[in-house]
């Protein structure tokens, strides 16, 4: 039972991992609490599920073309919500602006799918096989296998690529890195397109393992995101992973021995107890007020 | 007697020292003046005197009782009261309410009061209102007095700052780079009204890169150079000291001079 | 606009006094159920948001999680009214106490924790007051609620009409006003205003930021569960779902729109735009969020200041 219950928290870990490392970029990158994260990932699963179920299209074509309508709305959001705030002295309106968004882009995809909750296919025939004496199934392990291969490329693509080492110095300095030629503009956009990406994928993934898919899963799915982040140590790439983790097999394990009707109440405790006790994260650094 | 003492006050960042073992008094109704090259540590060894960074090691006594460590308003309780280099007034109120808010805790009016003795509440308010529009005219900004901060001239938001401090009838009053950004006329009106200052009785430490200004201004000078105190003399042996230019302006000009 | 007359001290006494007695004499001239009880809502908006002025235009702190203290307030006054036979007056007053409690332990954190991450505390507890609520259904009844809150009687009169409860709510509301008005007129006002403008030089003028923080923030609590406690008797039920994030959202935005910072009345304004806003829109309820959302964004991006607000955000 324990055994079963961790392998599905790691998997639901990786799953949360590959969301929050989309939350976390965008986060590292302007500093500015992204509410909308959650909801556009749903509408990408949303247009996954109708790809899937209504045109019967290919699984993998269909989690691409959702993935890309995800991360265009998220690229979207960013042009016309939170460019003109950037400024750091705007942090507290555009935490507001982007609960607009949220409620935004929440609303339209309730005008197309409704808010109940749907059944979300398979994409892969659901089979259990016995892995070590434990009962797993298989669309668990395609799942975790999926999340950590996106999360491999993803920091082979920030510590190697030219981009991903703009993305790097734009988070740290944007003034600086503008100074340097740095596309500042070109550089936001292409990060909240790839955490939208990456957060779709992630909905798609957590959607077909556990067949459903509702509405209501964005916002949490927000909160989900910042709790992990937080946790971890916001802005860190590694921190993003450890936090997804943590909380992915803290929240099967409560749901299984505590209750699963106050599994989301102990996770937002987990995420002020961590603001107070270690407000920098696990991994995170903490930056000294310069007077 | 001194007024303020500090005893070999170190403030560590890391592993950079940005304020190493500060010995220094402060003697009533004098201007102090700290100077040194930028990176002395002058701003950091004001902070930890006034609560914005915890001292490494060291100890701070101010009229012999020891602040060391206190929160920063604790300390501007006490009665030493500070102005900032890169201008901190409050931009989108008035400049009567700026001046109000540097008064904060010198109005004796207990939450309770407001409703349980409204009129001895009101009072207060009023005593205080008046105490502060006597400080406005004597800087000259009554006139502008509903103006909001930042509607200001720069000048005139150097003097609001110093005025803000004022207002809590400071024992001591420490001004951070208070000519940063001035033009030289500035300079000396502002000069002027820190000297007019001390001779109304009050005690002055300023910080300044600009010679001329505290040449002009200060009674006493300390230089710091890598966060620790290097020379301290009446400015006439400070102008005269070879070291201090070798400090002050690099080897090559000290011997041109 | 010209304002100067309003600023005036006669213009001002005259447009208290006939904004009073229109007040006041609102029942005798609208006799529309219907158009009163709107202006009840607005009446506890209006709570809602002077409180939470206090808390975002004076002292600059984001709030998302207000509607739990007003959630707190109202399900105080309906578990004790309905469960331990109290009457209306001594619930009202244990729910004001009780949501400024709250008020001070969710302020706790602003001493350690910036701007931004205060603002998840209070989300997260929002979101723990409104699944708690949802699951605890012992206590709470769950998503059903608590229905049949008796009829609240103010020393023995019996309050039942909506003439009645305008006039509560009115009286409510007066105390509001002359309670934040009387504090930010002193010198606890300024220093809430100075934290908002720059934290450090407020602490450096003698100001220990982090009480006046936990002040404000817990006072603005207060008033919020005021307007619960009236929200309880007035409706004689409560569920979770008054008390969701989109009510904490709405009332950031009144405040907003209305304008933040030392016009009192100011957020009033927003109070009557969105009220009159969401009811004229009752009938494309669907897009309800959607237009909530247009507004946030909007009115932000084009106005920060409101529409009668001296002054803008802290930065």
């Amino acid at each position: 039972m324990l055994g079963e219950v961790i392998l599905v928290g790691v998997m639901v870990g990786a799953v949360y991992a590959l969301v929050t490392v989309g939350y976390s970029m965008v986060f590292g990158i302007l500093k500015l609490m992204n509410f909308a994260h959650g909801d556009t990932y749903i509408f990408g699963t949303l247009i996954c599920l109708t790809l899937l179920a209504k045109y019967n299209i290919h699984p993998v074509l269909a989690i691409l073309i959702a993935a890309i309508a995800g991360g265009g709305l998220a690229f979207l959001v960013e042009l016309l919500v939170y460019r003109r705030l950037r400024a750091p002295q705007h942090r507290l309106i555009s935490m507001i602006t982007a609960l607009g968004a949220a409620y935004v882009v929440q609303n339209i995809s309730e005008l197309q799918w409704g808010n109940q909750v749907m059944s979300f296919p398979s994409i892969v025939e659901s089979k259990f096989v016995t892995l070590l004496g434990l009962q797993v199934s298989v669309t668990h392990i395609i799942t975790l296998f999926v999340a950590v291969l996106c999360i491999a490329v993803l920091i082979l693509f920030m510590r190697y690529s030219r981009y991903g080492k703009a993305i790097d110095c734009v988070s740290q300095d944007m003034d600086a890195a503008s100074l340097m030629g740095i596309p500042i503009n070109r550089v936001v956009s292409s990060v909240y397109f790839m955490g939208g990406v990456l957060g779709v994928v992630g909905g798609v993934l957590y959607s077909s393992a556990y067949n459903a898919v509702s509405l209501g899963m964005g916002f949490r799915g927000t909160l989900i995101a910042f709790t992990a982040a937080v946790i971890g140590g916001i802005g860190s790439l590694g921190g993003a992973l450890l936090g997804g983790m943590i909380l992915g097999l803290s929240e099967n394990l409560i749901g299984v021995y505590v209750s699963s009707s106050y599994r989301d109440p102990l996770l937002y405790s987990l995420l002020i107890i961590m603001l107070l006790v270690k407000p920098t994260g696990i991994l995170g650094n903490s930056d000294q007020t310069k007077v | 007697m001194p007024i303020l003492e500090t005893r070999d006050v170190t403030k560590r960042f890391g592993g950079l020292v940005a304020v190493n073992q500060v010995c220094m008094t402060v003697n009533n109704n004098e201007i102090l003046g700290i100077i040194g090259p930028n990176g002395a540590g002058k701003t950091s060894f004001i902070n930890a005197l006034t609560g914005i960074y915890k001292p490494s090691s060291g100890q701070v006594f101010f009229q012999d009782k020891e602040i060391t460590g206190l929160p920063a308003y604790k300390i501007a309780k006490q009665g030493i009261s500070r102005t900032f280099q890169n201008l901190r007034v409050f931009s989108n109120i008035s400049v009567l309410e700026n001046v109000l808010i540097g008064a904060h805790c010198r109005i004796d009016n207990p939450f309770h009061h407001i409703f349980l003795r409204p009129l001895r509440s009101r009072k207060i308010e009023h005593q205080a209102y008046e105490k502060v529009i006597a400080l406005l005219k004597n800087v000259g900004l009554e006139e502008k007095k509903e103006t909001l901060a930042k509607n200001l001239a720069y000048g005139e938001q150097r003097i609001l700052e110093i005025c803000r401090a004022l207002a809590s009838d400071p024992q001591l009053l420490i001004l951070d780079e208070p000519c940063a950004g001035m033009n030289s006329m500035e300079m000396d009106t502002l000069a002027d009204f820190v000297k007019k200052l001390r001779n109304e009785g009050n005690t002055i430490v300023v910080i300044e890169h600009n010679m001329r200004f505290m040449m002009t201004v200060s009674d006493r000078i300390i230089v710091m150079t890598a966060g620790a105190k290097f020379r301290e003399g009446t400015p006439e042996e400070i102008r005269n000291d070879l070291e201090v230019q070798k400090v002050y302006l690099g080897e090559q000009e000290a011997e041109r001079c | 606009m010209d304002m100067s007359f309003f600023e005036s001290k006669m213009g001002r006494g005259l447009l208290f006094g006939g904004l009073t007695i229109c007040l006041l004499l609102t029942p005798t001239f609208v006799t529309d159920i219907y158009i009163l009880s709107i202006f009840n809502l607005m009446i506890i908006y209006a709570i809602l948001c002077m409180g939470l002025n206090l808390i975002l235009g004076f002292t600059g702190l984001l709030s998302l999680g207000h509607a739990a203290f007003y959630g707190i307030g109202a399900y105080t006054t309906a578990i004790l009214m309905t469960r331990f036979g109290f009457g209306f007056v001594a619930a009202f007053c244990a729910s004001a106490v009780l949501a400024m409690i709250a008020g001070i332990i969710i302020a706790l954190p602003t001493r350690k924790v910036r701007g931004d991450y205060f603002c998840l505390i209070t989300l997260a507890f929002g979101e723990i007051f409104r699944l708690v609520a949802t699951s605890w259904i012992e206590f709470t009844r769950g998503a059903m609620g608590i229905v049949g809150i008796p009829i609240p009687k103010i020393f023995g009169l019996q309050i039942v009409t909506e003439t009645h409860f305008y006039y509560l709510g009115l009286g409510i509301l007066t105390f509001t006003y002359l309670t934040l008005r009387a504090i930010t007129k002193t010198r606890y006002g300024r220093a809430f205003i100075a934290i908002r403008e720059d934290e450090l030089a407020a602490d450096t003028m003698g100001i220990n930021t982090s009480i006046y923080k936990i002040m404000a923030f817990s006072i603005g609590c207060l008033y919020a569960g005021m307007a619960g406690s009236f929200l309880a008797v007035y409706q004689t039920a409560v569920t979770p779902s008054n008390f969701r994030l989109e009510e904490s959202c709405l009332m950031i935005i009144m405040v907003i729109v209305g304008g933040m910072g030392r016009n009192l009345f100011a957020p009033l304004a927003g109070v009557a735009v969105m009220t009159v806003a969401t009811e004229v829109f009752r009938s494309t309820a669907e897009y309800r969020m959607l237009i909530i959302g247009l507004i946030m964004i909007l009115v932000l991006l084009i106005r920060p200041q409101g529409i009668f607000g001296s002054s803008s955000f802290k930065n």
